[in-house]
């Protein structure tokens, strides 16, 4: 899976590259929007990562283009410009996704998957981690032929924790994965691990390995070996 | 009071007073005039008797008329008169007191003193008197009335310029163009509305500044708060491991967290002061309602709060993100300020809209519960309930707050 990562932050596009290369994925990244647009004239991406403040250009600019070129390249814009209307503009553009700085790179992670997913028909839609199959498009999920039975919360944790597998991720960016960003909650978090442990529970109940580990409650991680 | 009617009080007080004195003055100054002539004929008959009398030495003959008579009467007193009075006599053709005006002297015609008194009517002074009051108090009466009105004509036409002004920067606002007052003849005026134009060019200008501002600062703000979240996010990897470094990322993650909240907190109440917001659209809040409160469950599973909804369901003019924000700040806050096995009672309908939860602590301050930054624990921002309260400001509706059977209570009016 190739990736265009488009900032102008060195540090930000450097965590970035890091992250998503670490889930297996092929990232090339510009810094400005000349070069962007000359990558994306050039090459197909699965997923291009966009930054709507270039310093000689807009992210916006390259969006138009690349509809115009009826390119089919997923586009998920990042910007520090956390405003609706920008969201809705760039959607209304054709981005696939938006995602407001700050943001978490596990989140980031997710939505580029579930962006690739969406755009490829064949073969994607099955996810197969250890001994779990999960079918994305009838949202099951089996574990040697047994299906589990997840509410809807525990499934987009499975789902969340199944991309960003082998990574720590924190309390925080769990709880914004699942709950969004307006609301605050409380410092205990104890609703997040009632909802690992359910999962854990029936995981195990249906023969999967215990492959979640609490990270000293601060945080969990998906271990596959 | 209007600058006209003010005005306007003023002079006419005064010249009334002006022309009254005036009259006064005019009417002692005649009068003395008009008595000083008739004295003067009263002896210039004096001369004439006097005359005859040395000439022939006898009193002459008298004839009478209706304006001056004279009587001559025998004395013994030997000492000289000389008397000018008027004096009040009755008048029985005419029913009425009349003065008349007596010149008393004394003659000797062949060694016999007599006293002569000359008198005149002063009906006729009077007359004059009273016809040339009369033409003065009328003509001060037409001055005052043209006066008035030319005032009122000239002034309202004068001043019209004026109250143009006044009229456009009435409804003036920072966030609109700079007004563009007209040029007047009038230097004052002109000068004013010079004034206003770039007074309120500058304003618009700081208005502009300072919003561009406080956006790009809080943009600006969120790519380095960006960069430190993912590198925090890098180091838990490196973490694992290690508990207490784990602790400590999550709370540089905590803190950067909460500065990116805070800033879009301020940056939400920046807009909603400048009004920033058109709120037309048509929304039902029941729907916003019901779903966060969906999307809360396992918060309020978590807490063991019962949630008691009672919500119908209208439209009402508001702005859909708004509405939401609202919403979202009202139960994030119940949620928190409510012990864990408490209760949260929501009602809405199309008058109002009460959250009420079981408090922890007792009543909140209620001067203070809307300001910035007031916080009755140290968890959140401290600024939900200041954006409720600037949101409802801005969309006419009223809030307040009530503390009644170790319940807080929020009411949300929609009817001011």
């Amino acid at each position: 899976m190739k990736l265009l990562i488009v900032e102008d932050e060195f540090s930000l596009r450097q965590s970035m590259i890091e992250f998503l290369t670490a889930s297996s994925y092929l990232c090339e990244s510009s810094s400005n929007y000349h070069d962007a647009l000359e990558k994306i004239e050039l090459y197909d991406y699965d997923c291009i990562i966009l930054d709507i403040m270039l310093p000689d250009g807009s992210g916006l600019d390259l969006l138009k283009n690349l509809k115009q070129n009826n390119k089919t390249d997923g586009i998920i814009i990042i910007s520090a410009k956390g405003e609706l209307d920008d969201k809705i503009n760039g959607i209304e553009m054709g981005a696939d996704d938006y995602l407001a700085k700050p943001f978490h790179l596990s989140e980031l992670s997710v939505r580029v998957s579930s962006i690739i997913r969406r755009k490829s028909f064949q073969g994607m839609s099955q996810m197969i981690i250890g001994n779990i199959s999960i079918d994305i498009q009838a949202k099951r999920v089996m574990v040697e032929n047994k299906e589990l039975d997840l509410t809807q919360k525990e499934y987009q944790l499975l789902i969340y924790l199944a991309i960003n597998k082998n990574r720590v991720l924190s309390k925080n960016a769990i709880a914004q994965h699942l709950w969004g960003d307006d609301m605050d909650f409380p410092d205990n978090f104890d609703f997040i691990y009632a909802h690992i442990k359910n999962l854990r529970k029936k995981m195990i109940a249906a023969g999967s390995e215990d492959c979640i580990r609490s990270i000293y409650g601060e945080g969990y991680k998906m271990q596959i070996a | 009071m209007k600058l006209f009617t003010k005005y306007n009080r003023i002079n006419i007080t005064a010249t009334i007073c002006i022309f009254l004195a005036g009259s006064v003055a005019f009417y002692f100054v005649l009068y003395y005039v008009l008595i000083r002539q008739l004295d003067a004929s009263l002896k210039s008959e004096k001369q004439e008797i006097a005359e005859y009398i040395q000439s022939h030495h006898q009193l002459p003959e008298i004839q009478n008329t209706k304006e001056q008579w004279i009587q001559i009467i025998k004395t013994d007193q030997r000492e000289t008169f000389d008397i000018k009075r008027s004096i009040p006599v009755y008048n029985k053709s005419e029913d009425e007191t009349e003065y008349i005006r007596q010149l008393i002297f004394q003659v000797s015609v062949n060694k016999e003193s007599f006293l002569v008194t000359v008198n005149k009517s002063e009906t006729e002074t009077d007359e004059l008197l009273k016809l040339i009051i009369l033409v003065t108090l009328s003509m001060v009466a037409m001055i005052l009335l043209f006066n008035y009105l030319i005032n009122r004509r000239l002034i309202s036409s004068i001043w019209q310029p004026f109250y143009n002004t006044i009229n456009n920067i009435k409804d003036y606002a920072a966030n609109q163009q700079a007004l563009k007052l007209s040029k007047e003849p009038i230097d004052e005026i002109n000068l004013l509305n010079e004034s206003l134009n770039s007074m309120t060019e500058q304003i618009h200008k700081d208005f502009y500044a300072l919003r561009s501002f406080t956006e790009n600062a809080s943009h600006e703000m969120q790519t380095p708060l960006a960069i430190i979240r993912s590198k925090v996010e890098s180091l838990y990897q490196i973490a694992e491991g290690k508990e207490i470094m784990m602790q400590q990322l999550l709370a540089i993650e905590d803190a950067c967290l909460k500065l990116s909240k805070l800033h879009q907190s301020l940056l939400l109440l920046t807009k909603l002061e400048n009004k920033q917001f058109i709120l037309n659209e048509s929304i039902q809040l029941q729907t916003i309602l019901v779903q966060k409160c969906e999307e809360r469950k396992e918060l309020f599973q978590s807490k063991q709060i019962e949630l008691l909804l009672n919500a119908t369901d209208f439209n009402i003019h508001f702005h859909q993100h708004l509405a939401e924000i609202l919403i979202s700040n009202l139960l994030n806050n119940a949620i928190r300020y409510t012990a864990a096995g408490g209760t949260i009672s929501i009602e809405l309908n199309q008058n109002f809209l009460i959250v009420s939860n079981t408090a922890i602590a007792g009543g909140l301050d209620k001067e203070k519960v809307f300001t910035r930054f007031y916080k009755a624990s140290d968890t959140g921002t401290g600024l939900g309930l200041s954006i409720i309260n600037e949101i409802c400001t801005s969309a006419g509706f009223t809030i307040t707050y009530q503390f009644e059977k170790e319940m807080h209570f929020f009411k949300i009016g929609f009817q001011a």
